[in-house]
């Protein structure tokens, strides 16, 4: 046996079922052998969106997804989509090829190590044959441990050699075991005394309560002390059966949830690290105490602060200890569950700000509600970054089985890989991808690739023609707008020509029967929806035009 | 930063017009959401200002300080100071004069405003717009005063 096939067979008592990632000189041998064993591959067309995709498969199977590249070039290719990675936290192993060690001279020679630092990125190098076993368990360690990309590299020249150990493999499953992270009382007693003097107090859970299924252990703490629940984007919609849902904490909620969040004098925290995003740097909640739930050592929110009573605990755990401590001491509140507030609540979604569309587009506010009217809930979603985003972020608001949401390291292109992935974590699931001209373009040779694994996926393009945030900035700024406009061609024939099906949309009525007609046969396709430059997204007549309708 | 160049057009004579701008209290109360503190030796005072950055309401506390040149007519006023969380600061310095426009006079106000920390980059384009917004209160309701206080 080869190294490279004591490598693919570790690989495979890992759990690895599917890989993603382009063939070259640095992997293939590996690539050939896992083939062997029965792991399906994925071949794409740029390294960086087979890394995307393992990162869509992580994110919603809480599993390493594994990508792979051939060696220095094809490594380099991988940089946004590690950070993107990182930053959400995705357990993931890239397995990478190195050049022949002792050769530094190697045409594909790549600083590997440097450049995984630098994408904040874990490094593991096979560096002997003798070191196989040990090096792929840990790198899945620290895949599963640290919650981030992990790159494998193993030297050309090493990979050749004869490995001849007959012991099978023991994965890091069988040497990582964890428990639940029960609360600290003391830390208990006091945030039972924050809450329990409280009089609006707000629940914000994040991904790490849905992990944990917090769900009805929230729900209860919610009834008990009046609260409502509101979520961070990355649990979108996640509860919203609950009728005080108020929907997204941040620049994509509701102006009726920050009233409610600026009167708030108590906030509690699942799950969620209260990053600027969730709390606006703190600016959305001047007046409430923190009660923070998370299973981290501790955090420091986005207000530069820790929480007044920091709780390290399991979500569900941690909550249900917070209900059961209040029940104790028979509290029980009205809060913010009121006539008043269900009636404030019952208008919140209305975008009344009326705009002139421009000839031959559609409001891609009417986009997303027909959308997600068409769409039934049991199909998934996927939403992009950029401009578009303040749409599709606020007007979803179905519960589907996985939401995800764009937006780590602020950058573009990447949901559409990720989109893949998640369709691949779901055993082929339908999945809609809602995403902008400029972030679609970027991958869209991938489009083939989800043609050639015949994926059931829409990819709804918001298509203005223009890279919105820099649109709008520079229109505040009265520059030259039209300088971020960049025309593309019709994306569903584009879509038709890769050999997947298409349509140019200009009305909601084309949205609509689209949309169904995917529905009715979902496969790979895709609507090239045009919308009016002349809407403005709701988080950037915020920031950037100082509105707040 | 954030620049101001406004004319404002009030219909009372320099004299007028002057005795109000020279007085601080009078000034700060045509500030939108502006309130004054406590006066301090060296001539400064407390103020606090409450600024709505979209939906968000955000206090700064600021000491403000006066120079007056009535000879010229004209005034310098700077005020430093930070939001109440802490997280956000700004700076701000105006520049105003009063100049004899027959039949009334006109105050050239030239301001800078800087704001830096936390909110800067969630206000990004929108605080420029904010503060034109505040300016253009402040003239209305200066005015206002002027026209107020010479018709008694």
């Amino acid at each position: 046996m080869k190294v490279y096939e004591r490598l693919a067979e570790a690989f495979k008592a890992e759990g690895t079922k599917h890989i993603f990632g382009m063939m070259g000189d640095g992997n293939m041998y590996w690539m050939h052998a896992l083939a062997k064993l029965g792991v399906t591959k994925f071949e794409v067309r740029h390294e960086g969106a087979g890394l995307g995709m393992a990162d869509g498969f992580a994110r919603v199977t809480r599993t390493p997804g594994v990508a792979t590249a051939t060696c220095g070039p094809g490594v380099s290719q991988l940089a946004t989509a590690l950070l993107t990675a990182s930053r959400a936290r995705s357990p993931l192993v890239a397995f990478v090829g190195e050049h022949p060690m002792g050769d530094d001279e190697y045409n594909q020679q790549l600083k590997v190590e440097i450049f995984a630092a630098a994408c904040e990125t874990g490094f593991v190098r096979v560096k002997t044959p003798d070191s196989v076993d040990d090096m792929v368990r840990k790198a899945f360690y620290r895949a599963r441990v640290e919650s981030r990309p992990i790159m494998l590299s193993a030297p050309m020249d090493v990979q050749q050699k004869p490995f001849d150990d007959d012991e099978p493999y023991v994965p890091s499953t069988q040497v990582l075991t964890r428990g639940l992270i029960m609360p600290n009382p003391a830390a208990l007693d006091k945030a039972v005394e924050i809450i329990s003097n409280s009089k609006k107090p707000v629940i914000i859970v994040g991904r790490g309560a849905k992990w944990a299924n917090a769900g009805d252990a929230v729900k209860k703490l919610a009834e008990r002390t009046g609260a409502v629940i509101a979520t961070t984007l990355m649990a979108k919609t996640w509860l919203n059966e609950d009728e005080f849902h108020v929907g997204v904490s941040g620049t994509y909620g509701t102006r009726t949830s920050m009233k409610l969040f600026e009167e708030s004098d108590c906030v509690i925290a699942v799950g969620a690290s209260l990053n600027q995003f969730t709390t606006e740097h703190g600016y959305l909640y001047p007046n409430a105490k923190f009660v923070h739930l998370d299973t981290q050592t501790h955090v420091i929110m986005g207000n530069g602060r820790g929480a007044d009573c920091y709780v390290q605990t399991d979500a569900r755990t941690g909550v249900e200890a917070l209900e059961s401590a209040l029940a104790k001491r028979n509290f029980k509140a009205t809060g913010y569950r009121t006539g008043e507030v269900r009636e404030r609540l019952a208008n919140a979604w209305e975008d009344r700000t009326q705009f002139d569309l421009d000839p031959g587009t559609v409001d891609p506010r009417l986009v997303i509600t027909a959308l997600d009217d068409v769409i039934p809930d049991t199909i998934s979603l996927n939403t992009g970054s950029g401009a578009t985003a303040g749409f599709s972020n606020i007007l979803f608001r179905k519960q589907r089985p996985n939401v995800l949401a764009g937006h780590f390291y602020g950058c573009i292109g990447q949901m559409l890989p990720a989109a893949m992935g998640a369709i691949v974590a779901t055993g082929n699931k339908p999945l809609v991808l809602v995403d902008g001209d400029a972030s679609v373009m970027m991958h869209l040779a991938e489009f083939e690739t989800a043609v050639r694994y015949n994926q059931p996926l829409l990819v709804v393009v918001m298509n203005n023609e223009m890279l919105g945030a820099e649109y709008y900035k520079l229109d505040v700024h009265k520059m030259e707008a039209e300088q971020s406009c960049i025309t593309t061609p019709d994306l569903g024939a584009v879509a038709v020509a890769f050999g997947g099906r298409g349509k140019l949309a200009r009305s909601v009525e084309d949205v609509r029967k689209a949309a169904a007609e995917w529905v009715a046969k979902p496969g790979p396709m895709m609507i090239d929806v045009r919308i009016s430059r002349s809407v403005i997204p709701l988080p950037y007549r915020r920031i950037h035009y100082g509105k707040d309708e | 930063m954030i620049e101001v160049n406004e004319r404002i057009d009030v219909p009372a004579p320099p004299d007028e017009v002057w005795k109000i701008l020279s007085n601080p209290r009078d000034v700060v109360d045509c500030v939108p959401g502006a309130t004054l503190g406590e006066a301090h030796e060296d001539g400064t005072l407390d103020a606090a200002v409450v600024v709505k950055f979209g939906p968000a309401k955000v206090t700064f506390k600021a000491v403000v300080g006066m120079e007056l040149d009535e000879a010229t007519k004209t005034g310098q006023v700077s005020s430093k100071g930070k939001d109440n969380q802490g997280g956000t600061r700004f700076n701000a310095k105006m520049n105003f004069g009063v100049v004899d426009q027959p039949p009334g006079s006109a105050i050239d106000i030239k301001a800078t405003v800087e704001i830096t920390g936390r909110l800067a980059s969630l206000v990004e384009g929108g605080a420029k717009l904010v503060v034109k917004y505040m300016t253009n209160e402040f003239s209305k309701r200066l005015a206002e005063r002027v026209s107020t206080e010479t018709a008694k």
